[in-house]
């Protein structure tokens, strides 16, 4: 009996050790391994590839490499990665690239398990805020300088460069494709509320005293809930976050990315403004994706979490019956600074130097390659990082989005202690959306973030 | 004292050693998985253990650091909360359930037993996706009775309430913990020696007394079982929290398992994550303990 009592205890004991334990980390000092070859999703070199002759063999280059991408438009579906990679095998038989899909559920814990096993793939595709402020900064990643030559620096547009580097100036990422995140109306709820009039259409901007007109309006027209400040997890909060350092000029990080500033008199008379204002609810029952299904089943007349992939997605879906009208965030002068997205590739140092040179040859192909680079980057559904003409000619909607892209602000989501200052960011939306006072609220949060960002 | 018989030494011997041979795959099974991860989480808890560096050690730096975490202190008071409040509730309520259904006939006491069993065999995500939606601040079919009958005046946003939030999750979490206990509990309560039943009944015992002072007794195991299963369920509350609240509004549901969560595999603290995870092993084996000590004393 005594036995058996003993045996229970230990497995109650152990069922709740088992899963934090899952977490431990080796702490021999091993070599780093070579990546090893997921069985999944190898491409074959495929010579039917629409690529000019095949090149010859060069057994100096050869090399097994491993890409592993994150769900960057089609470059989550195999279908179209194969068939990039056929392009990259025409013109380099001897590499062979193995592909795994990693989703944004579970693709960190994917890849950070794979760091701790010393397995880590060769290329990651993803952003700056894993690439450089993550991996990059722990010292996983390969030093991608000799791809950044002076004319890569010169074609690359600047905020995309500054967002793949470190602070002290090692580029870690070498970027794809960018998108700028936007809002966007419901047209005809606006329409019918007569607040078009606040709007510049053409030009996708408002200014903040006609956005508060506007969605009085709506308000004053019956639609209770003209949005929502949505703030239950992190999904989609960098729509909470531009709306708010829009509104008045603040700012989310100094320009140096070493601090947290959201405790600027702007910032915290935009969220006084938003918690005041009719129709604006600030909603800790809902995230990013939620506050999207709302706007499209129309309980929302404007959404904060939104860009062109959102509307292709849900019209596509069919779960949009009304003109999606989409803006920049509103501003009091008029110049927005979007939050986006840098979509690129990474190298992990895996100790292999023919495998990090092969990584890089097949980078420098998917993103330089004049003919490729069209095909790598509208495989994103993103826009390219660099002038390369209009490669959506004919493509209404994409063609309406690429509006936003000048507007793309400051990359700030490298900032050390993100993880940490992402969720108190909601907390902190949180805790306004119950009373708590703005200034104590943010103040809170600052406090936090940059005790993070110091450790 | 009698000779024993080599032939049956030899085949003791043998059934021991195809008994441990059975044994063996689920052994290293429950070594490789469960003991050593279970040491492991304890080593590492005395270690600033992060991701990809040398881990530091620092005692019982994590411990301390424990217990002057606000959030961390929030998130035991919510567990403890959720503890003892669905614990007797899931208990009591399986055992009337099972009470009422072990009566019926065979059809009836199947199909009761089938309904309170799909929550449990029910992905959580889809009992947390149709929950959430019922819960929906603006078009919830919670509010939508509510308001329709007058109970309410204007929508409840269940979820993005504090005052609410947590007693959502523990609602939800009743529905998904009882059909076990109803299971365990009609099949207890069928095994009862029905002829101590029918004598009692004979000499005047009304249903009450038959229950109280012959099935009870004789259910009392299956009743320890439930108890500990259900306090470690409650203590391990997670899944429900990450996919409904992400432990808000304002903390308000964080629980333990949450917060373990969240600091070894968001903030990679997971030095601090596993000293949590041996603060609520002991909390889990000490009140096993007490439960069995109390089930003894009766």
């Amino acid at each position: 009996m005594k036995k058996r009592k003993i045996m229970a205890l230990l497995m109650s004991f152990a069922m709740v050790c088992s899963l934090t334990a899952c977490g431990g980390k080796d702490t021999g000092a091993s070599q780093p391994e070579p990546a090893p070859a997921p069985a999944d999703n190898t491409a074959a070199p495929d010579t039917s590839a629409n690529q000019a002759e095949p090149a010859p063999a060069d057994p100096a280059q050869a090399a097994d490499i491993t890409l592993w991408t994150y769900p960057v438009g089609n470059w989550g579906d195999s279908a179209t990665v194969d068939a990039l990679i056929a392009n990259f095998n025409a013109a380099y038989p001897d590499i062979h690239v193995t592909v795994e899909y990693l989703d944004y559920t579970n693709g960190d814990d994917q890849i950070n398990t794979a760091i701790e096993g010393n397995q880590a793939p060769d290329i990651v595709l993803e952003g700056p805020e894993r690439l450089v402020a993550n991996w990059g900064a722990r010292g996983l990643m390969v030093d991608l300088a000799d791809l950044w030559t002076d004319d890569a620096k010169a074609a690359i547009y600047d905020s995309v460069e500054n967002a793949c580097k470190s602070n002290d100036g090692i580029f870690y990422e070498y970027p794809l494709c960018m998108t700028a995140h936007t809002m966007a109306v419901n047209r005809d709820i606006f329409e019918a509320a007569g607040a078009l009039q606040y709007l510049d259409e053409e030009k996708g901007t408002w200014t903040t005293e006609n956005f508060q007109k506007a969605i009085q309006a709506v308000y004053d027209n019956g639609q209770q809930n003209v949005g929502a400040v949505y703030c239950s997890g992190q999904g989609g909060d960098q729509g909470t976050r531009a709306l708010i350092n829009n509104l008045y000029g603040g700012t989310f990080t100094n320009p140096e990315h070493t601090e947290y500033t959201a405790n600027s008199p702007e910032n915290i008379k935009a969220l006084e403004l938003l918690k005041g204002m009719d129709g604006i609810n600030f909603d800790a029952s809902i995230a990013g994706g939620d506050e999207v299904n709302m706007f499209c089943n129309g309980t929302f007349a404007v959404a904060f979490c939104w860009n062109a992939t959102q509307e292709k997605n849900n019209a596509e879906q069919g779960n949009i019956n009304f003109d999606v009208l989409p803006m920049a965030f509103p501003t009091e002068s008029g110049d927005p600074q979007l939050c986006g997205g840098i979509w690129g590739f990474g190298i992990f140092d895996n100790g292999d130097q023919a495998k990090i040179d092969a990584a890089k040859t097949f980078i420098d192909f998917m993103a330089n390659d004049e003919k490729q680079a069209v095909e790598s980057v509208k495989a994103s559904n993103f826009w390219p990082v660099k002038d390369l003409g209009n490669i959506y000619e004919g493509d209404e909607l994409m063609s309406e989005y690429a509006k936003f892209i000048p507007y793309m602000g400051d990359y700030y989501q490298v900032v050390p202690g993100w993880a940490e200052a992402r969720t108190a960011w909601w907390n902190m939306l949180q805790q306004i959306g119950s009373g708590t006072d703005v200034s104590a609220a943010v103040e809170e949060f600052v406090t936090t973030a940059n005790t993070a960002a110091a450790k | 004292m009698t000779k024993q018989n080599p032939m049956s030494k030899a085949l003791v011997r043998r059934e021991t050693i195809a008994g441990y041979a059975f044994m063996l795959p689920s052994l290293i099974f429950f070594l490789g998985f469960v003991v050593y991860p279970m040491i492991q989480c304890v080593y590492t808890s005395f270690f600033d253990a992060t991701m990809n560096r040398e881990d530091i050690f620092i005692g019982l730096a994590n411990y301390k650091e424990l217990f002057q975490d606000k959030t961390f202190l929030g998130a035991l008071k919510n567990t403890v909360v959720i503890v003892i409040v669905s614990v007797p509730i899931t208990c009591i309520f399986s055992l009337w359930v099972s009470s009422v259904i072990y009566d019926l006939k065979g059809f009836a006491c199947s199909a009761f037993r089938c309904i309170f069993y799909l929550p449990v065999v029910t992905g959580s995500v889809a009992v947390a996706v149709v929950w959430k939606w019922m819960f929906n601040n603006y078009y919830g079919i919670f509010n939508y009775i509510g308001t329709s009958t007058g109970l309410i005046e204007q929508n409840i946003n269940w979820l993005g309430d504090e005052r609410f939030a947590l007693g959502c999750i523990i609602l939800i979490l009743l529905t998904t913990s009882v059909g076990q206990p109803i299971v365990l509990y009609v099949s207890a309560l069928n095994n009862v020696d029905q002829s101590l039943v029918e004598a009692a009944e004979v000499d005047g015992a009304t249903k009450f007394q038959c229950f109280w002072k012959i099935k009870w007794p004789q259910i009392m195991p299956t009743t320890l079982y439930i108890l500990v299963i259900t306090t470690i369920n409650s203590f391990q509350c997670f899944a429900l929290i990450q996919l409904l609240t992400s432990g808000g509004p304002n903390h308000s549901t964080d629980t333990i398992m949450y917060y373990i969560y969240y600091n070894a595999f968001k903030l990679y603290r997971y030095g601090y994550g596993n000293a949590m995870g041996v603060v609520l092993a002991i909390m889990i084996a000490l009140l096993s303990a007490l439960q069995f000590k109390m089930a003894e004393s009766k």
